[in-house]
């Protein structure tokens, strides 16, 4: 009998944790539209056909709800399980504007959800299907070497490149459903993956597809099933799991000559600082979809040399034709003269009364010493110093610009150990039409230059240590002294 | 007497069996008609060249998007004639293959059911298509993966395309009833046309469709000519 009474009340249990999901699940889609109205209306619209007013300027555009098609989907057919648009929902979409809408209590998520399914109509009346992955395999380095022949075998490198960089010569053909041109997810950069970045997520992308782009489904593609994971393992390990962006620009104090080569193994001892960066949207024309998102540096220097060694992908190398596509070009920017306080000239490249000093390398030019008064107001320094070598593979920028430390004149600043030196990024892919305004860039950061490596470290903290002690001991026989005097 | 009317029902019933298994192909005989179908285009052809920038030693290093053949004597090809309000007939299993870097035949035509995707070019292709009322698909088919099968169960004109090669466009006509191509010249013959009052119906990719109606006669050809307007 008490078994039983334990029974029934563990089915209780069971059905109403089952009851309570099932019913938010369902959700109400007359509530979840006052919800949708207010929050995403605006780029999605009110129809649900992804036209809202801040449509035009997004890239990914909205998802058009009318049309049924969705990108993240755990189901074997087209529709999608409402844990899928939950999920977006709630975690957003990264690397698109699609934030996350956490914020929302889950009930008014789960409303949305019914709503946004209304708008597909019949296109979503069959039931979503879950897909079933192969059986896991764990990653290891015969199962990423695997990987690799795949990702080879199967062309993977068409769109998204030899190194996962997005820069496959199939780039400039991508289209999605509604002609919009779409490009191919950078492997390498794992944290953009719109649809998350876990081992099942890429694996599920993998087999599924993504449906409305050119992005198609592998899972019955792949030479055995279990390449699916392979192929996950392979992609996992071409890059690390987050940008770990720097606050700080540390330039490495070192006795040795700096090397130009950009692949000299010198660089690839010296911890890059990542700097991400943002579209230019102040002034016009404004650039709401960058190409460059991140800026590794590497910054080393010497008694006569400073020497700033930059990665960052791009997936064409271009040279500009002047009109639709310009010169790749970067900038790094200091004020011209470092002083001690906060006052900083603007961080958009200066302005009228404060100009800044820019060190920028540019397709075909090389590296110049710059005063800028503004985005547009460049003038070369006379006398720079400023050298420089860039290689370019695969999608990815390698360039190291040096100069040296000390600097004559207004205009330049002199490097020195232990002060903090603002610097600030921009950067322009003009195969993707930056050029001028339309720019990758930051708002200050600070560099600072180690101290010069010396013994004094080692011979200062014991001298100090040893001083305290002489005076410890004065003083308690002092204190001594005096106490037996009186 | 019993016997005999047994055997008589026996023979009956053996015979329509037969007669049901052979059917389709004495349809014709049994009371259908040939189409033979003409379509014109007064305006010029739109065959876009363009330049391949990769996998050129199997797709060549110039290619070709064919929109609108014209060909001899102002025949449209690539036009499919079909004659919608006739059901049944002939099940015909769609065949295209991606060769060349181009989809072989540009229009393929089948009966609702399977159709066979090839791929003869030993590299990586995507079979994309844009249906609404069969399910769309996106499938990736690399160089080992020879040949695939997929269902259209549903009667719609399928555009292809291959995401690769961005060029690669094809159709996939499915169609319930008799229905045919037209060639070079731009004629197509639809055979087993059930007589009687018929609509004909040209469908071509960018000119759209007409639509005409002709009275079939068992055992004759009987036919038609259209004319397509540019749009």
């Amino acid at each position: 009998m008490v078994r039983l009474g334990v029974c029934a009340s563990f089915a209780a249990s069971l059905s109403l944790a089952a009851g309570s999901q099932a019913a938010f699940a369902q959700g109400d889609a007359n509530a979840g539209k006052a919800v949708y109205e207010l929050k995403c209306a605006g780029c999605h619209g009110v129809k649900g056909d992804g036209k809202g007013p801040a449509a035009e300027l997004l890239v990914p555009a909205p998802r058009d709800f009318v049309s049924g098609i969705y990108k993240i989907r755990t189901s074997a057919n087209k529709t999608p399980s409402d844990q899928d648009l939950f999920r977006i929902i709630s975690e957003g979409m990264p690397g698109t504007s699609m934030p996350p809408w956490s914020v929302l209590p889950e009930k008014d998520r789960w409303n949305v959800v019914a709503y946004i399914k209304s708008f597909g109509g019949d296109k979503l009346k069959e039931p979503a299907k879950k897909l079933e992955l192969p059986k896991e395999v764990g990653s290891s380095e015969a199962s990423i070497k695997r990987g690799k022949e795949m990702y080879e075998a199967i062309e993977c490198h068409k769109c998204h490149g030899t190194d996962g960089r997005a820069d496959g010569p199939s780039r400039s053909e991508l289209k999605d459903e509604w002609g919009h041109p779409v490009a191919p997810a950078n492997l390498t950069k794992r944290w953009t993956f719109r649809g998350g970045h876990s081992r099942t997520d890429i694996a599920t992308r993998i087999a599924n597809g993504v449906l409305g782009t050119p992005m198609p489904a592998f899972l019955d593609a792949v030479e055995k099933p279990e390449d699916i994971w392979h192929l996950t393992n392979f992609i996992v390990s071409l890059g690390p799991d987050s940008p770990q962006n720097a606050t700080l620009v540390t330039v490495t104090a070192m006795t040795e000559a700096i090397p130009d080569d950009p692949n000299a193994d010198l660089w690839k001892k010296i911890a890059p600082n990542n700097i991400p960066l943002m579209g230019q949207v102040i002034v016009d024309p404004r650039n709401f979809n960058p190409v460059i998102d991140l800026v590794s540096v590497r910054a080393v220097y010497n008694d006569k040399e400073i020497a700033f060694h930059l990665t960052w992908d791009d997936p064409t190398e271009s040279k500009g034709d002047g009109k639709a596509t310009f010169p790749d070009a970067i900038s790094l920017q200091f004020p011209p003269q470092i002083t001690a306080g906060t006052e900083r000239p603007y961080f958009l490249m200066g302005d009228g009364s404060d100009a800044v000093y820019l060190l920028r390398w540019e397709q075909g030019k090389g590296v110049m010493e710059i005063s800028a008064s503004g985005p547009t107001k460049l003038a070369p320094i006379k006398g720079g110093e400023a050298n420089g070598k860039v290689v370019y593979a695969n999608g990815q920028y390698r360039l190291v610009m040096k100069r040296p430390l000390a600097a004559q004149g207004t205009d330049r600043p002199t490097f020195r150990p232990a002060v903090f030196t603002p610097i600030a990024f921009q950067a322009w892919d003009g195969g993707a039409g930056e050029t001028g305004t339309k720019m990758s860039l930051t708002s200050w950061y600070y560099s600072r230059l180690e101290e010069p490596k010396s013994s004094r470290k080692f011979v200062i903290p014991p001298v100090v240590a040893l001083l305290t002690l002489a005076a410890m001991v004065l003083i308690v026989r002092a204190a001594r002294s005096r106490a037996t005097n009186t | 007497m019993r016997k005999t009317f047994v055997v008589l029902i026996a023979v009956a019933l053996v015979g329509s069996a037969v007669m049901l298994a052979v059917g389709p192909r004495l349809a014709g005989a049994q009371g259908g008609g040939t189409v033979e179908v003409e379509v014109k285009y007064n305006g010029a052809p739109v065959v876009e060249k363009l330049k391949v920038n990769k996998d050129v030693e199997k797709c060549g290093s110039e290619t070709t998007i064919d929109k609108v053949v014209v060909g001899g004597n102002k025949g449209l090809a690539n036009a499919v004639a079909s004659v919608p309000g006739a059901k049944g007939g002939k099940a015909v299993k769609g065949m295209i293959d991606q060769h060349g870097c181009k989809f072989q035949p540009h229009v393929v035509l089948m009966t609702p059911g399977e159709i066979e995707i090839k791929n003869s070019d030993d590299i990586l292709h995507n079979i994309h298509t844009y249906s609404t009322a069969n399910p769309a698909i996106n499938k990736a088919q690399p160089k080992f993966k020879k040949t695939m099968t997929e269902k259209f169960e549903k009667p719609e004109m399928i555009k292809v395309t291959c995401d690769v090669h961005s060029w690669m466009l094809g159709w996939v006509a499915v169609t319930p009833g008799p229905a045919a191509i037209t060639d070079n010249n731009g004629v197509a013959k639809i055979e087993n046309v059930p007589a009687g009052k018929q609509k004909i119906e040209v469908w071509h990719e960018t000119l759209g469709k007409q639509e005409k109606e002709v009275d079939v006669k068992a055992g004759q050809t009987t036919k038609v000519s259209f004319e397509m307007k540019g749009k």
